[in-house]
């Protein structure tokens, strides 16, 4: 039951570039596909965001269909559509849960973190289990202070200033320890970033 | 700023956490195509993927996936024809044992239903490439006629989705012609952009779907021509659109 939507991840990772063509050229078969492999994992994400199930799979359905709409901006064969499936769930719910709580929009605008480009080139296999167990592995590793900044940030959408407000800790500290839980995890994983 | 003065800053913007200069510099790095921060933003995304998820694993209503399908016209469609095909073999079935003669009138009531699913298939397949350009946040609005008689409404131009056009005051195009939309660059001739009739209503709304060239684009256009269409216009635009910059 855990490994389910990883393992399913890992599935359609194989064949993620005649997917994403069958979707741009407008294959029905092919929505229906994205979502048996990448819809647990969608919904786990969005539902962490805003912990309501209904609410939940509405917007679930807003990304798969905002992905339907911006596939054509995808590069077929040139890494795996689920990172950017997820970019685009975590920006709708975060949009959400801003809306829903009077919050203004992130002064960073999400959406330019979700252009099918950035996700361009990754590794097919990117989401497989093992990378998952992995990064969670990592996150465990992480000081409490550590990791609830960086769920404040990903699953939350909360600024360096709103996370230091809601920790009621000095912006400064805040910061410290956001870039060293990043840090930390980049070693974890044996990922730097490119030079 | 340069690109290793950014690189500690991309993990925070793919996490929506970078702050000003560097937030404005990389995304300025980006849009000018620079190699070396594009690889830098993608391995950052990357990560912030793997941590989305390492969300608690939950399973959505058995509902959601027929609801997601159905919303692009596909599954309804699917699913409708499936249901529709055994409802006519049975109802066929029944009406040969027990109803001869009646057989036709089910066909032609199953045949119905499926014309207006298909129909209404169309009208969704449509309605979602009009909410992708009309949703885009590149998509430029250009308004058309400003004096009471002519033609008025708007022109919709998607970089990456398309052109949408909805106009009113155009009434229904008289036997054997149709109105014909034009691409017109700046440079060039205009590039034919697909016919189509409007309502009896005066109302039309016509989608070219596929990418277009914002920047090379001067206007877009409707002539009438022959049904069959032409490839260059051949009568004197009743729409003129000039792209809004």
């Amino acid at each position: 039951m855990t490994l389910l939507p990883f393992l399913l991840a890992l599935r359609v990772a194989e064949g993620d570039g005649d997917l994403v063509l069958r979707l741009q050229r407008r294959d029905p078969q092919a929505l229906a596909d994205l979502y048996d492999h990448y819809g647990r994992l969608v919904f786990s994400l969005i539902l962490r965001v805003v912990r309501d199930a209904g609410i939940a799979e509405d917007l679930v359905q807003e990304t798969f269909l905002r992905v339907w709409n911006r596939v054509q901006g995808f590069e077929a064969g040139k890494g795996s559509i689920g990172p950017w499936l997820l970019a685009v769930a975590r920006n709708r719910a975060i949009d959400y849960l801003r809306s829903a709580g009077g919050r203004e929009r992130n002064a960073m605008d999400l959406e330019e973190t979700t252009h099918p480009a950035l996700t361009s080139d990754m590794e097919q296999d990117l989401l497989n289990s093992d990378r998952i167990r992995r990064v969670k592995a990592a996150m465990d590793k992480l000081s409490p202070n550590q990791r609830q900044a960086i769920e404040l940030a990903y699953f939350e959408g909360l600024s360096q200033s709103e996370m230091a407000e809601r920790m009621g800790q000095p912006l400064g500290t805040v910061k410290t320890w956001v870039r060293t839980a990043l840090r930390s995890l980049r070693e974890d994983l044996g990922t730097a970033v490119p030079a | 700023m340069n690109c290793t003065e950014l690189r500690d800053h991309y993990d925070l913007y793919a996490l929506g956490l970078a702050e000003e200069p560097e937030r404005s510099e990389i995304r300025e790095h980006l849009n000018r195509g620079c190699d070396v921060c594009a690889a830098g933003v993608r391995n950052s995304v990357e990560l912030a993927a793997l941590l989305g998820a390492t969300a608690p694993p939950a399973a959505p209503s058995p509902r959601l996936r027929r609801r997601i399908l159905a919303s692009t016209g596909y599954e309804q469609r699917h699913f409708g024809w499936l249901v529709l095909a055994a409802a006519a073999t049975i109802l066929a079935g029944f009406a040969a044992v027990y109803f001869s003669g009646r057989e036709n009138q089910y066909a032609q009531e199953a045949a119905a239903l499926r014309e207006q699913l298909r129909r209404q298939t169309i009208d969704l397949t449509r309605l979602n490439e009009a909410f992708a350009i009309l949703s885009g946040p590149e998509t430029t609005v250009t308004t058309f006629g400003a004096g009471p008689a002519p033609p008025k409404g708007k022109v919709f131009v998607s970089a990456r989705q398309g052109v949408l056009l909805i106009a009113s005051n155009l009434p229904p195009a008289p036997a054997g012609k149709l109105y014909e939309m034009w691409v017109i660059p700046k440079k060039g001739s205009p590039a034919p952009a697909g016919l189509f009739q409007s309502q009896a209503d005066g109302t039309a709304m016509h989608i070219q779907p596929g990418a277009v060239d914002v920047a090379e684009t001067g206007a877009v256009a409707v002539t009438l021509e022959n049904e069959a269409g032409a490839p260059q216009p051949t009568s004197t635009p009743l729409i003129v659109a000039p792209l809004a910059r």
